[in-house]
């Protein structure tokens, strides 16, 4: 390669290398920008950590006797539950918040108008997503595990490797739901419906579906026996687990990031804009 | 800008829009010189808006080809729209966001030299102290202008505007006018949708009248003004003894008094110019004095509403 063409390889990748997180962060700046959304999100995620760690401290603080502290591994457990299934719901709202939000806003058709590629304004979205979602689940799961350390008092605290596998597995879940609320809306193009079905799949129809043993192995495919296989196993006991290989859990992940990302960008490549 | 002259900025031949049975658009063959205005005219329905989707790839073709910038769409589209600027009817913000951000976002997806023109764009379109208040904020005017502050961000050697000035006050029509006119005297080109008539007169070199999805004529405003009806306007000292002489005349299709003047419609055939000096003349030896002597120059509103008749007659 000689060196005018090693100048212009390079220059050319320089050139091309900030594109990609400048449309992510234009999409990132769309978002930010909506304040009930940010607020929304912060009251599903760090508010209700703050609520129930203050409860519990002042519980504590007035019956040391009939209730132990606010920290410690029992607490933390409880947190994460709570935390993992508020933090679904807020990823939902962000991901059809993102999905559909250039296509009703109008201004997909102006985007499209660039001459910039559909694939390229929907790959964008994810990172984009991710950076609201995790920040905030981030927040109130550092908040729940500083709180459950802080406060343990006598009683057990979770431990360093229980804390990032935590936090793996939290922010595994919502970004999982935050990618299927935007292929879904994506495909819809329409926030209100996307937000109307997956909080009745995710909170109604897959618990019910999870304890239908009838089902047998069919239940393996949904998303949550998956992800039920790759928690923290001090974190969730008791409830109700489908027996599937880790190899299947991946796939079964893998899928359910794959099917709906592909729908929405095969709608976003061919409807009219 | 690096605008090459002489040749067609968008050519499409044949083009085609279905929507089930109905056919919005109708082989469509239409040449937008470079570095001019150019004006798509036509009654609402007419097809102007599908076929400047088509040209954006906001929607697909049924069938035929088409160019912009010498290059083929939809297959080199990307490329092609990159010089690209359009309103497309209204334009569509993000009103939760300010004017400049509104902008930003545009700019990233046109790519890193876009942004450097964010602060020339929001200046040239007076929206420079206001472009930091959330676009919900805005009037409809502060919008059109934003939507062309957005446009000017590909540094556009074709500028698409549909309808721009639907909803502007007439002062804010009169800018808009003498805007697309900068943009002309700087060699872009402007293609303009409009059903209105007046503002595709005032404003463009070239025209295309388009009826039911189908170019029907395409020129300049001039050649199309001009192949209309030969009319010319008289006024003399005695009306009524005018408009019988005239009505006597071989070559006089009509005669007819108005406020103006007379208003002398020849035949189709005749040559209007000897048939006018041999009209003066006679005029003069009848004794009449002649105060206005002058051909009526068709607009184009007059030639449209007949091509428009003609076609509806012919229906």
């Amino acid at each position: 390669m000689s060196t005018t063409t090693a100048t212009t390889s390079l220059s050319r990748r320089l050139t091309r290398v900030p594109r990609r997180p400048r449309l992510v962060g234009a999409e990132f700046l769309k978002l930010r920008k909506r304040r009930g959304l940010v607020l929304s999100t912060l009251a599903l995620t760090v508010v209700p950590m703050i609520i129930a760690y203050t409860v519990l401290l002042i519980l504590h603080a007035a019956n040391p006797a009939k209730y132990g502290p606010a920290g410690g591994l029992e607490n933390f457990s409880g947190s994460m539950e709570l935390l993992s299934q508020l933090g679904i719901v807020a990823a939902i709202l962000v991901g059809a918040t993102l999905g559909a939000g250039d296509q009703s806003s109008g201004v997909f058709r102006e985007l499209v108008v660039t001459g910039r590629s559909r694939l390229a304004l929907l790959a964008a979205r994810v990172p984009a997503g991710l950076g609201l979602v995790l920040t905030a689940v981030g927040a109130a799961f550092a908040l729940t595990a500083g709180a459950s350390t802080v406060f343990a008092g006598s009683s057990d605290i979770p431990g360093a490797g229980l804390l990032v596998s935590s936090a793996a597995w939290l922010a595994l879940v919502t970004g999982l739901a935050l990618v299927l609320a935007l292929g879904v809306s994506s495909a819809l193009g329409s926030r209100g419906t996307t937000i109307g079905i997956l909080l009745g799949w995710q909170l109604i129809a897959m618990p019910l579906l999870l304890q239908f043993g009838a089902l047998g192995s069919l239940r393996e495919g949904l998303l949550e026996a998956a992800t039920q296989r790759l928690e923290p196993a001090k974190l969730f006991e008791g409830g109700v687990t489908v027996p599937m290989s880790l190899t299947a859990a991946l796939a079964v992940i893998a899928a359910w990031i794959v099917v709906p990302l592909a729908l929405g960008a095969w709608r976003t490549c061919t409807r009219d804009a | 800008m690096n605008i090459d002259a002489g040749t067609n900025i968008v050519e499409t031949s044949g083009l085609t829009k279905r929507f089930g049975a109905r056919v919005a658009v109708d082989a469509v063959d239409l040449h937008v010189p470079r570095g001019s205005a150019f004006g798509y005219l036509g009654p609402n329905g007419a097809g102007k808006t599908t076929l400047i989707r088509m040209l954006l790839g906001l929607t697909g073709a049924s069938a035929g080809t088409m160019r912009l910038l010498g290059r083929p769409v939809p297959a080199e589209r990307s490329a092609a729209l990159a010089r690209v600027g359009a309103i497309v009817e209204e334009p569509r913000f993000h009103g939760h966001l300010t004017g400049r951000e509104n902008l930003t976002v545009i700019a990233a997806a046109r790519g890193p030299e876009a942004h450097g023109r964010i602060e020339g764009a929001l200046a040239r379109v007076g929206l420079a102290r206001r472009a930091d208040e959330r676009v919900k904020r805005y009037s409809l005017g502060m919008r059109q202008r934003l939507g062309v502050a957005r446009s000017l961000l590909a540094d556009p050697e074709l500028l698409i505007l549909d309808e721009p000035t639907n909803g502007l006050d007439p002062a804010g029509i009169h800018e808009f006018r003498a805007m697309i006119r900068g943009f002309v005297a700087e060699g872009r080109t402007v293609l303009l949708s409009s059903h209105l008539l007046d503002e595709v007169e005032k404003i463009c070199d070239e025209v295309a009248i388009v009826d039911h999805g189908r170019v029907v004529m395409q020129g300049s405003i001039a050649d199309l003004a001009a192949g209309g009806e030969q009319t010319i306007l008289i006024a003399t000292s005695d009306e009524e003894r005018a408009v019988a002489l005239l009505a006597e005349h071989r070559a006089v299709a009509s005669a007819t008094a108005a406020a103006e003047g007379i208003r002398v419609r020849f035949h189709p055939d005749v040559d209007a110019e000897p048939a006018a000096d041999d009209i003066g003349r006679r005029l003069v030896l009848a004794g009449l004095a002649i105060r206005r002597f002058e051909p009526a120059r068709a607009s184009l509103e007059q030639r449209f509403l007949e091509i428009t008749s003609r076609l509806e007659e012919a229906a």
